[in-house]
């Protein structure tokens, strides 16, 4: 056992653009990676059982949980955590200004999940409806809110993309 | 976005990771324990077992002591010695280079328990001969508190009808997304530690680990960073607070600990089995309450869970004008793991049982379950008005209240839609809650303190940081402080900074709970705010060559009466740079610090023995509207509407936010929630597969309307806004269930109504009017 701790492999990553090659323990979970070993600690631990969706994050394109994810299956994945939302220039995603105008966070931890999915959405779906939402939020547990501000949060970043696309 | 800082965002050179071994029995003797295995495995830096810890650390102060109440009270350890008496409790802690390892390790300490017969059952628990689970108490019991006024025999013998209600709540929790997590960092140089941590209250922390850890206050400061969520979690008394720092000590690196979702789980509340009795006119009108009630505290804990059953009791009778009362409250420890403060704080039992009640008593005296509210609601004109439990509740209009809920909600509507659907076969089903929940509680000899304190700061460049000694758990009461402080200054909402959490930079104060930060934390930055701005204006003043009472200033701008106008900055720069000539009218800086105590609390007690510990009764009102799928005991919420009192609104967006969190809290502890445990007081919920709370779809859009009644104490009139919602929206559910299966007579009153539940209630209904057919 005290062997097996001391195993690693090598994975290629690109994380939000940037390439990584990174000497890791088989067993380390991609949530880990990006907190200890790169320090994007926007990604959150909620759980630890794919429960809460506070770790999500986004792999080659589809909206995952970083913390049942085993990094060292995912060769040269490309992932997206909620630093890489934010564009080079430091300005806000539509969807992220939605959150912010609409109060979408209370305490913010919950806030890779309900973002990173948010823009799911919206980038295969221009005009979801009620029950498109739900089912794109279904993964992901927020404590504070109710969801109500949330809901008006998604449905203002709809409302800004219809308005940018005219 | 992603830039906020948590706790656990925060790693240090040489950083170590503990994880903690945990009691896999309800009840035992700790025979032995034996540490070397973990010692020897490779990367861990220090073992720790509880013999030793007791020798380091002193026990953990009573964040409300029982014993200051005339309580029992027991002597809580960071790590348990001689005994554990519950499943769970922390035994022993590993420290290492990484999390992993540390876990590891700790699967390698051997500990020899001599398993005992816990008591997991409260009613059990009282009964002569129960295993104890204090060893040196004489009865399972932290207290027993009547609360009792009039002539409640009398008003039983007086009624036309007595209705019994027996109420049994679960154990449910607020689970913030964001688990507990401590990062302490001990500088040897200063023989001082600093805690990075989810504390909701850095100061009363401070004072408490200085008696832990046997170290001046002064040595030790807390750095509470952005926090994910408290709803009272997050209050201390918890032994990984003190464990860290004296791990840090000895380690002399920095240690911290991350609570798993398994081990937050563990953190009870609310539990409580009433059995309410109302005395009652055939008109509805309430002469009397009986209700002997049992609280499941499980095992004693210096953290302030247990108050929430004393909480229980106090709030009775709510919004009604009953008199006659005979309350009692029996406090249980048990051998299940221990409460802490959870939003509600006891209250929203109240709501349950009282809400509950009124229900089953309108149902069984045919009575509009509005109609039977509106008799016997306290009247808006008896306010400031004397409770019978020695509350006073400051202002309020209950009535006024549950009539924006109805007409918010649609009542008549709805009416008639359940009509129309009970001919389709349909079951919808409308219920009622009505809560009060007094905010802003203090309590003498504790450090739950009424007032707080803050500084204003405006440099010479005219930015303005505002340092407050109340906190927030994630719910933007800095917005709010820092909107009150624009207001009062007369400067931009962007050049306001506010500082919390922090014992060395800001004012000494009692952080989050209770719902008082705007209260106390805006209202004592209001009148620090105040006074820099007359500082501010008289210098203005000397500068326009203007009169002090002919200067404005809003929003950044100064101006005189006469047309003359100056900028802020450049007041303030003189401010502090002018001294000897136009600011010698002021003392510089430009800084002040001032404190809010709000009126009404009484702590000298009346000639009955009893205090008023809230300055603010928030109240709300609450229908909901299922639908129940009498084939398979599904609900579905179809419509919920909230009317709420919290006095002055200062942000509708953030009183919304409190309002609609909270009622998804009352939500899930009707449906779903829930803690359970197996036979042996093994804690079975361990995951959010186990402990099921409410997702998007599970909400109902909530319709919120607002009906202030200004408190007369308060700063502004405010209210408080953080905890009305759990218990009166739990209360609308379940009675929007009984109301919805009225037809097969089905009065639930135990929670949660998970589907199963109701189905069962749903057969066990129509088997008993079966077998009543075949009888007649």
């Amino acid at each position: 056992m005290e062997d097996m701790l001391e195993d690693t492999v090598l994975v290629n990553l690109r994380i939000n653009g940037k390439p990584h090659e990174l000497e890791i323990p088989p067993h380390t979970s991609l949530l880990d990676l990006l907190r200890d070993d790169l320090n994007l600690t926007g990604t959150h631990m909620g759980c630890m059982t794919g429960h809460c969706g506070a770790c999500t994050v986004s792999i080659d394109g589809r909206v995952a949980k970083s913390c049942i994810t085993l990094a060292a299956t995912l060769g040269r994945a490309k992932i997206t955590t909620i630093e890489g939302l934010t564009k080079e220039d430091g300005t806000l995603s539509a969807v992220q200004h939605a959150f912010w105008d609409e109060a979408g966070f209370q305490c913010a931890f919950c806030a890779p999940g309900m973002l990173l999915c948010t823009s799911e959405l919206l980038e295969g779906n221009p005009d979801p409806t009620d029950e498109d939402i739900e089912k794109a939020l279904a993964g992901n547990l927020c404590r504070c809110t109710g969801y109500q501000s949330i809901r008006r949060a998604v449905k203002a970043a709809i409302a800004s993309n219809k308005q940018a696309a005219e | 976005m992603g830039e906020a800082v948590y706790t656990n965002d925060f790693n240090f050179p040489g950083q170590l990771h503990a994880h903690v071994l945990r009691s896999p029995h309800a009840a035992a003797k700790i025979k032995s324990v034996d540490v070397s295995g973990a010692e020897k495995v490779s990367g861990v830096v220090r073992v720790m077992e509880g013999a030793e810890a007791a020798e380091l650390l002193n026990p953990i102060p009573h964040y409300i002591d029982p014993a200051v109440f005339g309580g029992r009270s027991a002597k809580i350890r960071c790590l348990a010695k001689d005994h554990v008496w519950c499943f769970g409790q922390p035994v022993a802690v590993v420290v290492a280079e990484d999390k992993r390892t540390a876990r590891y390790a700790a699967s390698r300490i051997v500990v020899d328990y001599e398993v005992t017969t816990p008591v997991i059952d409260p009613e059990e628990a009282v009964k002569d001969g129960a295993p104890k689970v204090v060893p040196d108490w004489d009865a399972n019991m932290i207290m027993q508190v009547p609360f009792a006024n009039g002539d409640a025999d009398a008003a039983f013998e007086a009624a036309d009808r007595v209705i019994k209600t027996d109420v049994k709540v679960h154990r449910f929790s607020t689970q913030p997304i964001e688990t507990r997590t401590y990062n302490a960092v001990y500088d040897a140089g200063t023989e001082s530690v600093t805690l990075y941590g989810t504390v909701q209250n850095p100061h009363p922390l401070r004072n408490v680990l200085s008696k832990i850890l046997r170290m001046p206050e002064n040595k030790i400061r807390i750095h509470a960073p952005v926090i994910g969520g408290a709803f009272g979690m997050k209050m201390h008394g918890h032994p990984e607070e003190g464990l860290m720092c004296l791990l840090s000590k000895v380690t002399k690196r920095p240690v911290k600990w991350v609570e798993d979702r398994e081990e937050c789980l563990l953190i009870g509340a609310r539990e409580q089995v009433h059995s309410v009795e109302l005395a009652v006119k055939d008109d509805g009108t309430i002469l009397g309450l009986r209700d002997h009630y049992i609280a499941n505290t499980g095992a004693p804990s210096a953290c302030p869970g247990w108050g929430m059953a004393f909480l229980t009791g106090l709030t009775m009778p709510g919004p009604y004008a009953v008199t006659d009362l005979d309350v009692m409250l029996s406090a249980v420890v048990t051998n299940k793991p221990s409460w802490n403060a959870s939003r509600g704080y006891g209250k929203e039992v109240t709501a349950l049982a009282l809400e509950l009640s009124i229900e089953h008593a309108a149902r069984e005296l045919g009575i509009d379950p509005v109609d039977i509210r509106m008799k016997n609601f306290i009247a808006k004109d008896q306010f400031p008005y004397d409770s019978p439990t020695g509350l006073i509740y400051d202002s309020g209009d209950y009535a006024g209240v549950l009539e924006k809920a109805l007409e918010a909600v649609g009542y008549e509507d709805w009416k008639a839609q359940q009509a129309q659907a009970r001919k389709e076969g349909r079951y919808i089903g409308i219920g009622i809650g009505y809560e009060l929940t007094p905010e802003g509680g203090t309590l003498p000899g504790t450090m739950v303190a009424g007032y707080d304190s803050s500084s204003v700061r405006v440099g010479p460049d005219g930015s303005v940081r505002v340092l407050t000694g109340v906190t927030t758990p994630g719910s933007g009461n800095p917005t709010g402080i820092a909107q009150i402080v624009a207001d009062e200054l007369g400067v931009p909402l962007d050049s306001i900074e506010v500082v919390q959490g922090d014992t060395t930079t800001c004012p000494y104060g009692f952080g989050n709970s209770s719902g008082r930060s705007t209260i106390v934390g805006g209202g004592s930055a209001a009148k620090a705010a105040q006074e820099v701005r007359a500082k501010i204006i008289k210098v203005a003043a000397a500068l326009l060559q203007a009169k002090d009472e002919d200067v404005t200033m809003v929003n950044g701008v100064i101006s005189s009466k006469g047309g003359a106008s100056i900028d802020l900055e450049e007041v303030c720069y003189a401010c502090y740079t002018r001294a000897y000539d136009v600011a010698s009218v002021i003392e510089p800086p430009l800084e002040a610090t001032a404190t809010f105590k709000p009126g009404l609390v009484r702590h000298t007690p009346n000639e009955k023995g009893q205090i008023n510990p809230y300055p603010s009764y928030s109240n709300a009102a609450y229908v909901a509207i299922s639908e129940v799928d009498v084939d398979t005991g599904q609900v579905k919420l179809l419509k919920f509407s909230a009317a709420h009192d919290c006095g002055k609104v200062i942000n509708p967006i953030l009183v919304e936010g409190q309002a609609c969190g909270a009622i998804m809290f009352g939500i899930g502890g009707a449906m779903s929630e829930n803690i359970e445990f197996d036979a042996n007081g093994r804690q079975l919920t361990k995951n959010f597969m186990d402990y099921v709370m409410p997702r998007i779809g599970d909400m109902p859009h909530v319709a919120l309307a607002h009906h202030d009644s200004p408190n007369p104490v308060t700063y502004m009139g405010l209210k408080g806004a953080g905890e009305a919602g759990v218990g009166g929206s739990a209360a609308a559910v379940v009675n929007s269930v009984n109301n919805a299966l009225s037809s097969f007579g089905v009065m639930m009153t135990e929670l949660p109504l998970t589907a199963p539940r109701v189905w069962a209630a749903i057969q066990e209904a129509k088997k008993s009017a079966g077998s009543q057919r075949e009888g007649a």
